[in-house]
């Protein structure tokens, strides 16, 4: 992940903290994040606001480890150790990138059912950004 | 917000109660608010200097409710305090959260009155605004003067203005910075011992800070039966204490416990919680 400043992070608060994503209007697909142009039907900037249940299934993951982090997640892996990042597919379609918190790394498999918590994601110029994460989901447990 | 009849757009109040928040300034409770779909014309408030913050939270959430009767306000108290690992509070910290809806429709208890008592005391646990470690200079006797004068003296306010005694009740939720300080009040209090059981949480969680006596309260709430009657006193150094009567008026089943959210654990080392808390790298 690459550095995003501050009011460029503000502006993308509905999708990071509600997972609020747009239904296309031509098409009824969901877009997530939102899009200036539907990217499914590719005609129509015709939206409403839907809020995403933010349930989904892991499509595929990776490891973060061995110093592998990047800068903003460099004191994450110092005091947790590797941490699994996964494209998750979404109930509602669109497939989204996330961390994966409260499981054993070695446990995530592809196809495991998730949900997303607004957590911390990561601190910089002293400014704590939020997000949602993925956590095993609760009706799984 | 999931386990309650409330939708968030119709919240008008949010109060928030923690010792460990990550700003000591900058709007606490507008991250959760937005998370929650909370309106942005509901009152909001951070609560976070004293152990006590939990149920300050709760009694501007009541005081509202009072004044406004369709008011809808929700709580929040969350909490891991910390300090140095070569303090002797250290090892009994802990981390936990609760919530509560406080109105007037769908109730499970409702509130009998509430009491206070405030004074001026010092040389127990604090946190300067330029250090993120609480300490205690271990002056025990004097500080166990002010635990206990705080929180007798707000029951006894509390009993004499709702005309009850402490024997009257099914179970004492009393704060818990260890084991110890809640057995002691209980025993001034004339409360026998058996009645902290249900809102006893300390040996499995913890020192919870502001979430100490909202976690015991919850707790409490999921072990009661309709008619039983719960006392909440908190304790902050400072010294403040607060003491709230409830009476139980409906079984409440939709929630999770908070013995089955503290069953669903796992253990880790010492070392690896350190690293956890960012003491040690």
């Amino acid at each position: 992940m690459a550095h995003v400043s501050i009011p460029m992070y503000w502006r993308t608060i509905p999708q990071r903290y509600k997972m609020i994503g747009q239904k296309c209007k031509n098409c009824g697909s969901v877009n997530f994040p939102p899009k200036g142009m539907c990217k499914y039907c590719g005609v129509s900037k015709d939206f409403e606001s839907v809020n995403l249940s933010g349930k989904g299934t892991v499509h595929t993951f990776v490891l973060i480890g061995a110093g592998g982090a990047p800068p903003e997640f460099v004191e994450q892996e110092k005091a947790g150790g590797s941490y699994p990042v996964a494209i998750v597919a979404l109930e509602e379609g669109p497939k989204i990138i996330g961390q994966i918190a409260d499981v054993d790394p070695k446990q995530v498999s592809i196809g495991m059912r998730v949900a997303t918590e607004l957590r911390k994601v990561y601190n910089e110029e002293g400014v704590i950004r939020y997000g949602f994460k993925f956590v095993p989901d609760e009706e799984d447990r | 917000m999931s386990s309650v009849p409330v939708a968030s757009d119709k919240i008008t109040r949010f109060a928030l109660a923690s010792t460990s928040a990550p700003y000591i300034e900058k709007l606490l409770s507008g991250t959760v608010t937005t998370n929650l779909g909370v309106p942005s014309k509901a009152f909001v408030s951070d609560h976070t200097t004293s152990s006590r913050a939990g149920t300050e939270a709760i009694i501007t959430a009541v005081e509202h409710v009072k004044a406004c009767p369709t008011g809808c306000a929700v709580v929040a108290a969350a909490d891991a305090p910390k300090a140095s690992m070569w303090s002797p509070l250290e090892h009994g910290l802990g981390a936990g959260a609760a919530g509560f809806v406080v109105s007037n429709e769908n109730l499970i208890a409702e509130v009998e009155g509430h009491s206070s008592c405030a004074y001026e005391h010092f040389g127990e646990r604090f946190r300067p605004d330029d250090d993120d470690l609480i300490h205690d200079l271990e002056v025990r006797k004097f500080a166990q003067s002010s635990l206990i004068g705080a929180t007798t003296e707000a029951v006894s306010t509390l009993m004499s203005e709702i005309g009850a005694s402490p024997d009257s009740y099914r179970s004492v939720v009393i704060q818990q910075p260890d084991a110890r300080a809640p057995a002691a009040i209980a025993r001034k209090l004339g409360a026998g011992e058996e009645l902290l059981a249900s809102g006893s949480v300390v040996a499995e969680v913890g020192d919870l800070g502001a979430a100490s006596v909202p976690v015991g309260l919850a707790a409490a709430l999921d072990a009661s039966k309709v008619d039983d009657r719960i006392l909440a006193v908190s304790y902050g150094s400072g010294a403040a204490s607060d003491a709230i009567s409830l009476r139980v008026v409906a079984d409440r089943k939709s929630a999770p416990s908070v013995r089955s959210e503290i069953d669903r654990k796992e253990y880790i080392d010492y070392i690896q919680y350190l690293k956890l808390k960012g003491a040690i790298r």
